[in-house]
């Protein structure tokens, strides 16, 4: 099928207003937020999509999707547009993405049952307002929390800033709405919690619009008491003992709903004013007034514990201030685009990888040896560093942090900082036996190691897609290695 | 057209630490970088030659044998060949005698025009292009701040010089000896991801003084009769200070100053 055709074929399954073939909106739609440089470059290497669609109705997106099916044309499925892991970027010649921003309403707001139903393209901070006036939180709180937007977050198993009490979004989901390639529409039911074989929630979240299209999505809501909230900092003498309370504080079952540790380099960008070239721990006890004083007590019993390691307590001031101005806005981002156009640099990239409290801190070290020891470009780095910011009782994550100054072409900045970069965490993390990626979704350029990630399991996800994608229309290259895609890569 | 590059290998000057307590320059693992004046000189003329890809560019560096990885990056930023005139005994050579040697090189040497960048960071005596332009008996120019390539076609080339207070335009015979400097903004290109392992060892010639045939007394500190009464670092332009208050205005003044500079 040419691309004329193809066009026409939607003609007639939606009106013009909802198909958009504007080249500078195809061109932002080739790519995320991975190669955020060489996209505000406008050197982009990978084929624009042919059109972008604004479906209405589920009914219209399984419409499209049926006609994609038969027709044998890839799909990538948005919302929200905050994917930084190559996600959303088109690695085909006809390519059509279906963004969800029209299916924005918010359809049930229940605070018997404690739950919120919304349409995939309802962005989390407008159903976050919305339960604020009734005096409850949704509890999901990304950096990206502004932008963001319900089918996104729950395709890429998104996690929030204070999930160590409210979990990440896979706690949150209690049922869903999902459009399959063949058409079949699921809807998964909302229940507190059943025994009724396989969690199938966990087929369309995380599925990365690989699987499935998430059209419609009911989330748990929570009591929210924001006069309770108290907030700790500390300087500390370095990561690992940052590492060592967190786990003193979650193992001993207390949830605070931030739990934080930073390496010096890391804490320097963030809290420069106050960090005096240490590390830094923090938390945030939230909930009604006995929770909190239940968790402080946690908290303040652990700090006590490993007082060895502290080296002063900062005002708690500074770090709900901190808090205050922590999420992006879409000004930020195109304030960074700008930046990166006027002069040859940007914020930096993150690499999220998750272990077991034994793992981590070795993972830490590996990691930072070696790309000090073996990444060729090492003399670029201006920043290298982590933290801690999600734990459980098992374990914890570790977002690893690198800026540098780019002496390349745009378009070779990935291949020649990045992925170097990236390779080394991801190798160490699987070496240990942890998780490449805690929250960002694997997207197309982790999508080499998705095998390693999964080992005998990968069987499971290979199964997945032959069953609901047998034709593969749906986003290629992402989570499943692709070798027309390695050109992308290597 | 054939263009030669002169440039230079210097110590990064810029990036020297200062030891506050010993209060002396670091000197220690300072690396070599191609002098920028001489960087935008190679870089007009790979925009030359990725206009008219039958340019022929070939640099022409005086050097120890060790710039050899430096010079070889520049050939995989698409330049033609690189000529390194090394040889012990040109060690300790004046700017007269290193314009000597270079000179005599390019005695025998095809071009249509030479390059050279107009101030070194390191010595900053602009010696060498005009002293090898007068051997040569060719015409020069200095601070070069933009060069009009499509008049490289006939037998002149019109370039525009910062005279310090204007910009001059000046039509120059060719061949002559241009000397560009930083405030063109002519910038080199990186090398592609592709091209950085690209073997680029058969595109490097070392001549030696036996290709130049020099006797001993010629070169070298033997040969250099410059005497240095006194050398001093230049002195840098002292920046205009600001100060602002803890207020609105203030903040905003280091928000917009922050901000010109890229750092948010």
């Amino acid at each position: 099928m040419d691309n004329q055709t193809l066009l026409d074929g939607l003609k007639c399954i939606l009106s013009q207003e909802q198909i958009d073939t504007n080249y500078d909106n195809l061109y932002d739609a080739a790519a995320d937020r991975y190669k955020k440089y060489a996209k505000a470059r406008k050197v982009l290497d990978v084929p624009v999509p042919t059109a972008i669609v604004y479906p209405r109705s589920v009914d219209e997106v399984r419409t499209l999707l049926v006609y994609c099916n038969e027709n044998s044309i890839n799909v990538i499925p948005r919302s929200g547009k905050t994917a930084t892991e190559g996600g959303l970027e088109n690695w085909k010649e006809q390519t059509l993405v279906i963004d969800g921003k029209y299916l924005n309403k918010i359809l049930n707001v229940d605070l018997y049952n404690m739950e919120a139903t919304v349409q995939a393209g309802v962005p989390l901070q407008t159903l976050e307002d919305e339960v604020r006036k009734l005096g409850c939180t949704t509890g999901h709180s990304p950096q990206s929390k502004p932008i963001a937007q319900y089918g996104g977050l729950v395709a890429t198993r998104s996690i929030g800033q204070f999930s160590t009490l409210y979990g990440g979004i896979e706690d949150m989901v209690v049922g869903l709405e999902c459009v399959f390639p063949d058409g079949h529409i699921a809807r998964i039911k909302n229940v507190s919690r059943r025994a009724g074989g396989p969690d199938i929630r966990h087929i369309a979240i995380g599925n990365e619009g690989t699987l499935c299209y998430i059209t419609e999505v009911t989330v748990k809501l929570f009591k929210f008491y924001p006069e309770n909230s108290k907030f700790y900092g500390y300087l500390i003498q370095d990561i690992d003992t940052g590492i060592k309370l967190l786990r003193e504080v979650m193992v001993n079952g207390y949830r605070p709903s931030i739990a934080r540790t930073y390496s010096e380099e890391d804490a320097r960008q963030h809290f420069y004013h106050f960090y005096k070239g240490k590390s830094i721990l923090i938390f945030m006890a939230e909930g009604n007034r006995e929770i909190v004083n239940a968790t402080c007590a946690g908290i303040e019993a652990a700090v006590d514990k490993f007082k060895d390691g502290i080296i002063e307590q900062v005002d708690s001031k500074l770090i709900s201030d901190w808090f205050d101005h922590l999420n992006w806005s879409q000004q930020d981002i195109d304030d960074e685009v700008q930046g990166m156009i006027d002069n040859d640099k940007h914020d930096g990239f993150t690499t999220e990888i998750s272990a077991n409290w034994e793992a981590i801190p070795k993972i830490y070290h590996n990691v930072i040896n070696r790309i000090k020891s073996e990444f060729p470009r090492a003399d670029d780095l201006t920043m290298l560093g982590g933290h801690s910011s999600h734990s459980y009782i098992n374990g914890t994550n570790m977002y690893f942090v690198y800026n540098y100054n780019i002496n390349c072409a745009p378009e070779d900045e990935m291949r020649i900082y990045h992925h170097p970069l990236q390779t080394i965490i991801v190798e160490e993390t699987l070496k240990l036996g942890g998780s490449m990626c805690h929250h960002h979704g694997i997207g197309k350029y982790r999508n080499e190691w998705t095998k390693e990630e999964h080992g005998t399991a990968y069987y499971m996800l290979e199964k997945l897609k032959e069953a609901f994608d047998p034709n593969g229309i749906m986003n290629f290259g992402t989570i499943y290695p692709q070798k027309e895609g390695v050109k992308y890569q290597k | 057209m054939k263009i030669v590059c002169l440039v230079k290998f210097i110590s990064d000057v810029a990036n020297f630490l200062y030891d506050y307590e010993k209060n002396v320059l670091v000197r220690e693992n300072v690396k070599l970088i191609l002098n920028p004046d001489d960087a935008c000189a190679l870089a007009f003329a790979l925009e030359v030659k990725a206009r008219r890809p039958d340019t022929f560019v070939e640099i022409v560096t005086m050097a120890p044998a060790s710039v050899l990885p430096l010079v070889e990056d520049l050939l995989r930023r698409n330049a033609d060949r690189a000529v390194i005139i090394s040889d012990r005994l040109f060690s300790g050579s004046d700017t007269y005698v290193t314009s000597k040697i270079i000179a005599r090189y390019l005695e025998n040497t095809e071009y249509d025009i030479i390059l050279t960048g107009t101030h070194s960071l390191d010595g900053d005596t602009s010696h060498v292009p005009s002293q090898v332009a007068e051997l040569l008996k060719m015409e020069q120019m200095s601070n070069i701040v933009r060069v009009y390539d499509e008049s490289l076609q006939g037998k002149t080339v019109i370039v525009e010089a910062d005279t310090d207070k204007t910009i001059s335009k000046y039509e120059i015979a060719l061949p002559c000896i241009l000397s560009i400097g930083k405030d063109s903004k002519y910038k080199l290109p990186f090398v592609r991801y592709k091209d950085l392992e690209l073997d680029v060892n058969d595109r490097v010639s070392v001549i030696k003084n036996e290709n130049l045939s020099f006797s001993e007394a010629e070169v070298g500190l033997q040969g250099s009769l410059t005497k240095v009464k006194r050398t001093f670092a230049r002195k840098l332009q002292s920046k205009e200070k600001t100060v602002v208050c803890n207020d609105e205005e203030g903040i905003e003044t280091v928000y917009n100053f922050l901000k010109s500079k890229g750092f948010v």
